[in-house]
C-alpha cells in the first residue's frame, strides 16, 4: 500500500504545506488593499478629528476620505512629517503622528496644532491596547476633548499631564484615573514628538533666517 | 473504541468534559480576553469555528496522516484556519482585530483544538468529529461569556458596551475585574461552582 512507503510521509507532508500556504497566500493577496485601506483610512479619521474638521456623525469612508483629500495636504518637507490643513493656499493648522510604547503595546495618535505653532485644535488615539475601562480611555472623547484650546509652553516639557480633580494652567490636562502608566507614556510620546517638531520647524521657519541666507 | 451517539459526544464536550472547568484547558487565553463582553464573543467564535474546522480536516485525512507526522500537520492545519480568521478580522473588522491583538495568533496554541484532533478527530468520522469540534468550542465559549459578563458589570458596569441600571449608576466599580487580577478571581470561583454542580470524581469514568 502506498501509505506505507517511506517516501510517502515526505511527499504528504510536502502537498499538505503546498497546499494550505497557496490558500494563505491568496486570500492575503486579496485582502492586502482592503487591510491597506482600513489603516489609512484610520489615520485620515484622526488627523480630521484632531484637525478639528467637523465630521458628520455617520461618515462613511468615502466621505471622510473625500474630506480629507479636499482639507488636508500629506506631510511634505517643509511640514516637516506633519498633515497640513490648508485653505486658499494658507496653512490652517498641522496635524502631527506621534507614537511610541504604551502600556501594553504600542500607541498611536495624531496631535493637532493651530497654525501659530502654539495651540492645539485636538488629540486623536487610532491605536491603542490598553486596559479597557482605564488606560482605553485615552481614546475617548472625555479625554482626548481636553486638548483642543490647550496651549504649550515655551519650554519643554510643553504639554503637562496633571491629576484630576485638580485645576489645570492652560498647558495642562487631566490625566485619566486608575492609568498612571498609560498617562505617565502618552505625555512622554507627545511631548517628545511635539518637541522635536518644533525645534525643526522653528530652524526651518525662525523669523529672518530664510530672507539673511 | 466503542461508538457513541453524536448527543452523548455533544454532552460530553459541552458539560461533562467541559474543556475549561474540567479539564482546564485554554486557560490562557480565558483569563487575557475576558474583560470585554464583546471581545470574548468573538474570540469564542474564533476558537469554535477554528475547533470545528480543524477537527473536521484531521479525520479527512485521519487514514493518509502517517503516525510519525500527525502532530506536524495537525499544527498546520489550525495554523492554517487561524490565519484565515486573523486574515478575515483585519480585512473587514480592522476595529476587532486591534483589540484581540496577538490572541488571535495565539489561538493556534489553545490546548483545546490539539487536544480535541489528537484525542478525538483522529480515530472518528468527519461528521462526529466536527460536532465534537463545535461542542468543546462552544462550551469553552460559555465559561468565557460568563467570566466577562461578571467581569465587565462588576469593573465597568456594563455588558456589551450597554450601560445595566443598577450597575451602572449605583455600584462602586471594581476596577481590579478589568485588570489580569480579576479574571484569576473569577475563573477560579467559576471553576469552584461548576464543579460542585457536576461532580464527577475522577477514575469512575474508565
Amino acid at each position: 500500500m502506498i501509505v506505507k512507503k517511506p517516501w510517502f510521509t515526505v511527499v504528504y507532508m510536502f502537498v499538505l504545506t503546498a497546499f494550505f500556504s497557496s490558500a494563505v497566500i491568496a486570500l492575503s493577496r486579496a485582502t492586502r488593499e482592503r487591510v491597506e485601506t482600513n489603516r489609512r483610512i484610520a489615520l485620515e479619521r484622526a488627523v480630521l478629528e484632531a484637525l478639528a474638521v467637523a465630521l458628520p456623525a455617520d461618515a462613511s469612508a468615502l466621505e471622510l476620505h473625500a474630506l480629507f483629500t479636499q482639507q488636508v495636504r500629506p506631510p511634505a518637507a517643509e511640514s516637516h512629517g506633519a498633515f497640513r490643513r490648508v485653505a486658499d493656499g494658507r496653512t490652517l493648522a498641522y496635524a502631527l503622528p506621534v507614537e511610541g510604547r504604551g502600556f501594553w503595546a504600542p500607541v498611536r495618535a495624531v496631535v493637532g496644532l493651530d497654525a501659530d505653532r502654539q495651540t492645539l485644535t485636538g488629540l486623536a488615539v487610532y491605536e491603542q491596547n490598553e486596559t479597557p475601562g482605564l488606560g482605553a480611555e485615552i481614546a475617548k472623547p472625555g479625554f482626548t476633548g481636553q486638548f483642543r484650546g490647550r496651549r504649550l509652553g515655551a519650554h519643554a516639557p510643553r504639554l503637562r499631564f496633571k491629576r484630576p480633580g485638580l485645576p489645570r494652567a492652560e498647558n495642562e490636562v487631566h490625566a485619566v484615573t486608575g492609568a498612571t502608566q498609560t498617562s505617565v507614556r502618552l505625555e512622554r510620546i507627545i511631548n517628545a514628538a511635539v518637541d522635536r517638531w518644533l525645534q525643526r520647524m522653528n530652524e526651518r521657519h525662525a523669523p529672518g533666517s530664510a530672507q539673511t541666507r | 473504541m466503542k461508538k457513541r451517539s453524536p448527543a452523548d459526544v455533544a454532552i460530553q464536550a459541552l458539560w461533562r468534559d467541559n474543556p475549561v472547568f474540567r479539564q482546564i484547558l485554554g486557560i490562557c487565553s480565558a483569563l487575557a480576553v475576558t474583560n470585554l463582553v464583546l471581545n470574548t464573543l468573538v474570540m469564542c467564535a474564533a476558537l469554535t469555528l477554528t475547533t470545528a474546522a480543524s477537527c473536521l480536516t484531521v479525520s479527512l485525512l485521519r487514514k493518509y496522516t502517517p503516525d510519525r507526522i500527525r502532530m506536524m500537520v495537525q499544527t498546520l492545519i489550525i495554523a492554517f484556519y487561524v490565519i484565515l480568521i486573523d486574515i478575515w478580522l483585519k480585512a473587514f473588522w480592522p476595529e476587532m482585530g486591534r483589540a484581540l491583538g496577538p490572541y488571535v495568533g495565539l489561538i493556534i496554541t489553545n490546548c483545546i483544538i490539539m487536544g480535541r484532533c489528537e484525542a478525538f478527530a483522529r480515530f472518528n468520522p468527519p461528521g462526529l468529529a466536527c460536532l465534537d469540534g463545535l461542542a468543546s468550542g462552544l462550551g469553552y465559549a460559555f465559561v468565557l461569556l460568563a467570566i466577562s459578563v461578571v467581569r465587565e458589570l462588576l469593573g465597568m458596569g456594563s455588558i456589551l458596551g450597554l450601560p445595566v441600571p443598577w450597575f451602572a449608576t449605583h455600584w462602586d466599580k471594581w476596577i481590579i475585574m478589568v485588570m489580569p487580577p480579576g479574571a484569576f478571581f473569577t475563573l477560579a470561583c467559576l471553576v469552584w461552582l461548576f464543579r460542585s454542580l457536576a461532580p464527577n470524581a475522577e477514575g469512575t469514568a474508565k
